[in-house]
């Protein structure tokens, strides 16, 4: 019997932290897998980021350039420590081998969140009240739906910020999860950060940045220009 | 580079050729996801995650054969990945919590094989009293606090910390059952 450690395990995974190590028994045992079970049904919560992606990236081409220096982080972890062991004893075995040329191209195509998909501006539109002043306080990502336009504001030093609520991959509304910060797409775990730039997501190639949205604060209200609804003219 | 607007697909597949991998790039950015996903369903959090899959790649892609299949490379990363997880839990709590299995009927990369976790869990809530299914879609599959939850809830802060702990408790019973 643990029980503190099994309530810390299970209060890191919640949190989102790397969980120590301890000795449960069956039970508690139990308990750690339907944790991590639950953990891992979150929607979207098993994309990689992209920073991880890339800079495991660069280690590999460290290790098959023959500089075994690894590129990340200071302060290598035990685990990382183990594995230049083990892959230098492995190195006897045949290589892999390099097309330099790939290589030396730089980022990766994923790596890219190229310039963005801009400002979103309809043809014709008006200024449409999404939410009152006080809806926004700073660090509240309040989502709104037009009927013409779905999407977030939130307030950035005081002044409101708007970015479309449709991932520009296929199409499917997104979500905000609040304690990861972050707009999540529930069909291919692709996520967002407030101001739209792409934070993970497991496709070929990156999808865009999400639109950002014309607003404006006016008598205690904040609103979007969008175009009508498509049951209203003009 | 490619064509920007087209509709590209979800698995990333587009880099295979003939059945083989052009170099080890093409095989890292082909698998790094389903890999990552894979061991993300069995440790649950990202830091485990990270350096589990750093390992399977940095060992396994040193005496990789580039004239082996796409299958073939798969079967190997997955088989690597088993390894490295194994390992993992012998070191941190010195028994095995999850696996990878060995005999899949579908191709590594597919959803099934990433993780069953989704299925098993709505299984499960299912099976649990109202207010214990209640804190564990709060805390867990919407990553709500503890203090979000107890308000959602209408129950106070040690309450909702009593009833996560049994539901969890409740919950790693009816999945142990469903296991046998």
């Amino acid at each position: 019997m643990n029980a503190r450690g099994l309530r810390r395990y299970v209060d890191d995974l919640l949190r989102g932290r790397r969980p120590k190590p301890f000795r449960p028994d069956d039970f508690e045992a139990a308990q750690i897998r339907t944790a991590i079970d639950l953990q891992a049904a979150r929607l979207g919560s098993d994309a990689p980021r992209e920073a991880f992606l890339t800079d495991l990236r660069q280690r590999l081409a460290a290790q098959a350039n023959g500089t075994s220096q690894p590129v990340g982080k200071p302060g290598a972890t035990r685990r990382h420590v183990i594995v230049g062991t083990s892959a230098a004893a492995a190195a006897a075995v045949a290589a892999v081998s390099i097309d330099r040329t790939v290589i030396g191209g730089g980022q990766v195509a994923d790596g890219d969140n190229y310039s963005g998909s801009g400002e979103l501006t309809p043809n014709t539109g008006r200024w449409m009240r999404v939410a009152a002043s006080a809806e926004v306080p700073e660090g509240v990502m309040h989502p709104f739906d037009l009927g013409s336009v779905v999407g977030f504001v939130r307030r950035v030093d005081g002044k409101p910020e708007a970015v479309s609520g449709v991932c520009t991959h296929q199409g499917c509304r997104l979500w905000f999860d609040a304690p990861d910060d972050r707009l999540r797409c529930p069909c291919h775990s692709t996520s967002f950060s407030p101001a739209g730039q792409v934070l993970t997501h497991q496709l070929p190639i990156a999808p865009k940045p999400l639109p950002t949205l014309m607003v404006r604060e006016q008598g205690g209200a904040i609103e979007v220009f969008a175009p009508p609804r498509p049951n209203e003219p003009a | 580079m490619t064509a920007h607007g087209e509709p590209v697909d979800p698995r990333p597949l587009r880099v295979v050729r003939d059945g083989g991998y052009p170099n080890w790039e093409a095989v890292y950015r082909d698998n790094a996801t389903w890999v990552y996903r894979t061991i993300f369903a069995r440790v649950g959090n990202r830091a485990d995650a990270e350096d589990l899959t750093a390992e399977v790649f940095l060992a396994a892609l040193r005496p990789l054969r580039l004239t082996a299949s796409v299958g073939e490379i798969r079967a190997y990363l997955r088989t690597t990945a088993r390894t490295v997880l194994a390992a993992h839990w012998r070191e941190t709590l010195g028994r095995e919590i999850t696996s990878i299995d060995d005999d899949i009927e579908q191709p590594p990369e597919s959803e099934k094989a990433i993780s069953t976790a989704p299925q098993r869990v709505a299984e499960v809530l299912d099976g649990l009293p109202d207010n214990y299914r209640g804190i564990l879609e709060l805390r867990f599959l919407q990553g709500r606090s503890i203090k979000e939850s107890a308000a959602e809830l209408g129950v106070s802060v040690a309450n909702a910390k009593v009833l996560q702990h049994r539901a969890l408790r409740l919950a790693a019973q009816v999945n142990e059952k469903d296991e046998t």
